[in-house]
């Protein structure tokens, strides 16, 4: 808009209260007219059926019927105490129902490993593309997308080609004479998951972090450079924390939705590969209770949105944004 | 619902790029097409076993309707019944003798009218009356193939000592660590107990802290000695076939499938007994379409030329006495027992556990495996 027509608009509310009244409720109209889109998605497709999950999360289920009677017994089940010790990679748990926790730890532990091979690796890449390459850059970015072209499900599978008995890197030892019979430990465990996970992730974070860094003025380095800071000092002192608050945004969108993951586990993760989200579809589909699972899904969402604020605060990420405000 | 079925052969991996390419071509096409979709519910549907779905085993249906029935697949008769309870609107589903009175006890089920079935009057009479066909009086199930659930594995591969006397006990022998694979069902538990001497007559129905200790201690054995707990029958054939896996719990089918691919295989009959299962279908009150195009979908599966199908394709055996006289009797032969008499008594034919025994059995069953490191 340009500075003409910002007058403009400022004479036209000096005017009179009732045209002013009238431009701004047009305008109001306009903003809640370019919202309503997004609001409806967001009510019908999100908070409608996270409130459907709420109230079922307080019903029970009774065989085959649903008990539709306000209990808390699904919470109360997932924190009852018992004197049945049950150990679980050298932790103890007094639980009486203690396979929701222990599958919360390991995903939050799977996820966490994800998250951070996914951001060393999409940091380089991010940041060859905002330093290092001059021309033709659209299409650099375009050849990053180049994995969105194929379904998830279908890059689930290639690893589990690469992965394989006789799949793609043991064919490839062996042809080499690295190994004389396939490596069994590629595929099926929680390591397949998170080397999954972190490839079918990485593009998602490539582009983040390269906006926050493409966005850092450059005449900073220059600055820093003329007053004798060394390569890796600009890095840390300048290109580091500028591109903080990208690189951390992009981590959250790559943990918070691995964490409930349930098909990656189901299809590389073998016997022990399993994680809260494939527990929760099983409860909804096998186990057939619902309501116990809808308890356990709000339980983890919960979680993460507790360990997401804290991880923030942590880090500091609240003074981050005041002082990019600033 | 042909989207239900595509998504679920995709997430099993049963899709092939022939029919993947096909979808992904019905997308460019998707606009013409889309108007068609809401007279799909006069189409039946049908949930099913992967394989099944094939036009193979309901010819006369297809004659008569000249299009397929939409098909939902699924792994275990439990998923099956948990999208019928969560609403998919299904006509006919194929469960197992063991697995009817579940569909029937949460009400989904309807009796079959016997009199409207062309085929009945040919079907085994032992099968007519067996549990789980006969229930209170009604027919719940027509009784359509048999077979066996039992030890496959690679006779180039395994020890000398299980060809000498083959047993249940190689899934749960540490010389076969990563080397067999079990069906991912509680089924585990009670063949471990089997392999410790207990007959599945007495444990198929058994809860409480019993089963529980007994789950623990085989359930997790059998995990720690299976590569993976197989779901679907494609992942395991090829598990087999590549040598990744030198035995494994099988249907009759795998032996043929693998044999056609030239890949070295038997099918053992161990000494703790192998399992004899058969299978039929039962009309659900759930479905949109006609009841007739239901009757007729039944009928086709009765008819002798499926019989012949299944005995010569999957040397499966099948319910009509006649699918014996027309099949290949060299197929015949290679089945082995060809009498469900004979079969049931040297078997162990599946049992239906009570309803609140099976919700504890899958419960501690899914508990075991999420615990397993």
């Amino acid at each position: 808009m340009s500075d003409d027509t910002k007058t403009n608009r400022r004479g036209l509310f000096a005017r009179g209260g009732l045209f002013a009244d009238r431009a701004r409720r047009r305008e109001a109209l306009t903003g809640i007219g370019l919202l309503s889109p997004a609001l409806v998605v967001m009510i019908s497709m999100l908070a409608l059926p996270v409130g459907a999950l709420v109230i079922m999360s307080f019903w029970t289920q009774n065989g085959f019927n649903l008990d539709t009677s306000f209990t808390l017994d699904n919470y109360r089940r997932l924190f009852a105490r018992s004197d049945r010790v049950t150990e679980w990679m050298g932790m103890t748990f007094h639980l009486a129902y203690p396979v929701p926790a222990i599958l919360m730890i390991k995903s939050l532990a799977m996820s966490l490993m994800a998250t951070v091979a996914v951001v060393l690796l999409a940091y380089p890449m991010a940041y060859f593309l905002a330093f290092r390459v001059t021309r033709y850059k659209a299409a650099w970015i375009i050849m990053l997308t180049i994995p969105f072209w194929t379904s998830y499900l279908l890059r689930v599978f290639s690893w589990k080609v690469v992965l394989g008995y006789n799949g793609a890197i043991n064919s490839g030892l062996m042809s080499l004479g690295l190994i004389d019979k396939p490596l069994e430990f590629l595929l099926y465990n929680p390591a397949a998951v998170v080397i999954t996970l972190s490839h079918a992730w990485v593009s998602f974070v490539v582009l983040p972090i390269f906006v926050s860094l493409e966005k850092i003025d450059r005449s900073m380095l220059e600055a820093a450079a003329d007053l004798g800071d060394s390569r890796s000092r600009r890095f840390r002192r300048i290109i580091l924390p500028l591109s903080m608050p990208g690189t951390i945004s992009a981590a959250l969108m790559v943990f918070i939705p691995t964490v409930g993951d349930y098909v990656t586990p189901q299809l590389v993760g073998g016997n022990g590969g399993t994680m809260i989200g494939s527990l929760v579809q099983l409860l909804f589909t096998k186990q057939n209770n619902a309501p116990l699972g809808a308890a356990i899904s709000l339980v983890m969402m919960g979680i993460i949105a507790v360990l997401v604020l804290i991880f923030l605060t942590l880090i500091g990420y609240w003074k981050m944004r005041a002082r990019r405000a600033s | 619902m042909n989207r239900i079925k595509f998504i679920d052969r995709m997430v099993q991996g049963k899709l092939s790029r022939r029919e993947m390419m096909k979808g992904a071509a019905a997308f460019g096409v998707g606009a013409t097409m889309l108007p068609r979709a809401t007279n799909a519910d006069e189409l039946l549907t049908c949930l099913e076993w992967g394989g099944y779905d094939d036009a193979s085993f309901f010819e006369p249906y297809m004659e008569k309707y000249g299009v397929m029935p939409n098909f939902s697949i699924f792994a275990g008769e439990e998923d099956a019944l948990a999208k019928v309870l969560a609403g998919f609107a299904a006509d006919v589903m194929h469960p197992c003798n063991y697995s009817v009175a579940r569909f029937v006890n949460a009400g989904v089920a309807k009796p079959i009218d016997t009199s409207r079935l062309t085929h009945w009057n040919d079907i085994f009479p032992v099968l007519q009356k067996s549990e789980g066909v006969l229930m209170n009086g009604e027919i719940m199930m027509a009784p359509a193939d048999w077979g066996n659930s039992s030890i496959a594995y690679r006779p180039d591969l395994v020890e000398p000592d299980f060809i000498a006397d083959p047993s249940w006990s190689i899934f749960f022998d540490d010389r076969y660590k990563g080397k067999v694979s079990l069906l991912d069902d509680f089924l585990v538990v009670l063949i471990g107990m089997m392999v410790d001497g207990q007959k599945y007559d007495d444990i198929y129905n058994m809860s409480g802290p019993d089963i529980l200790a007994a789950a623990e201690k085989y359930g997790n054995k059998a995990l720690e000695i299976s590569r993976f707990l197989w779901t679907d029958a494609t992942t395991l054939q090829q598990a087999m076939a590549s040598g990744e896996i030198v035995a494994c719990y099988a249907w009759n089918d795998l032996i043929g499938n693998l044999q056609a691919e030239g890949v070295p295989v038997a099918y053992a009959n161990p000494k703790e007994g192998m399992f004899t299962w058969f299978c039929g279908l039962t009309l659900l009150n759930t479905g949109h379409a006609d009841e007739a195009a239901a009757y007729d979908f039944i009928d086709a599966w009765l008819s002798p030329e499926t019989g012949k199908a299944l005995i010569e394709g999957s040397g499966y055996g099948h319910s009509n006495m006649k699918s014996f006289e027309i099949a290949d009797p060299a197929a015949i032969a290679a089945m082995g027992l060809t009498d469900p008499i004979k079969m049931m008594e040297t078997s162990i034919v599946f049992r239906t556990p009570d309803d609140a025994v099976q919700e504890e059995q899958v419960r501690i069953w899914e508990d075991i495996k999420a615990l397993h490191i």
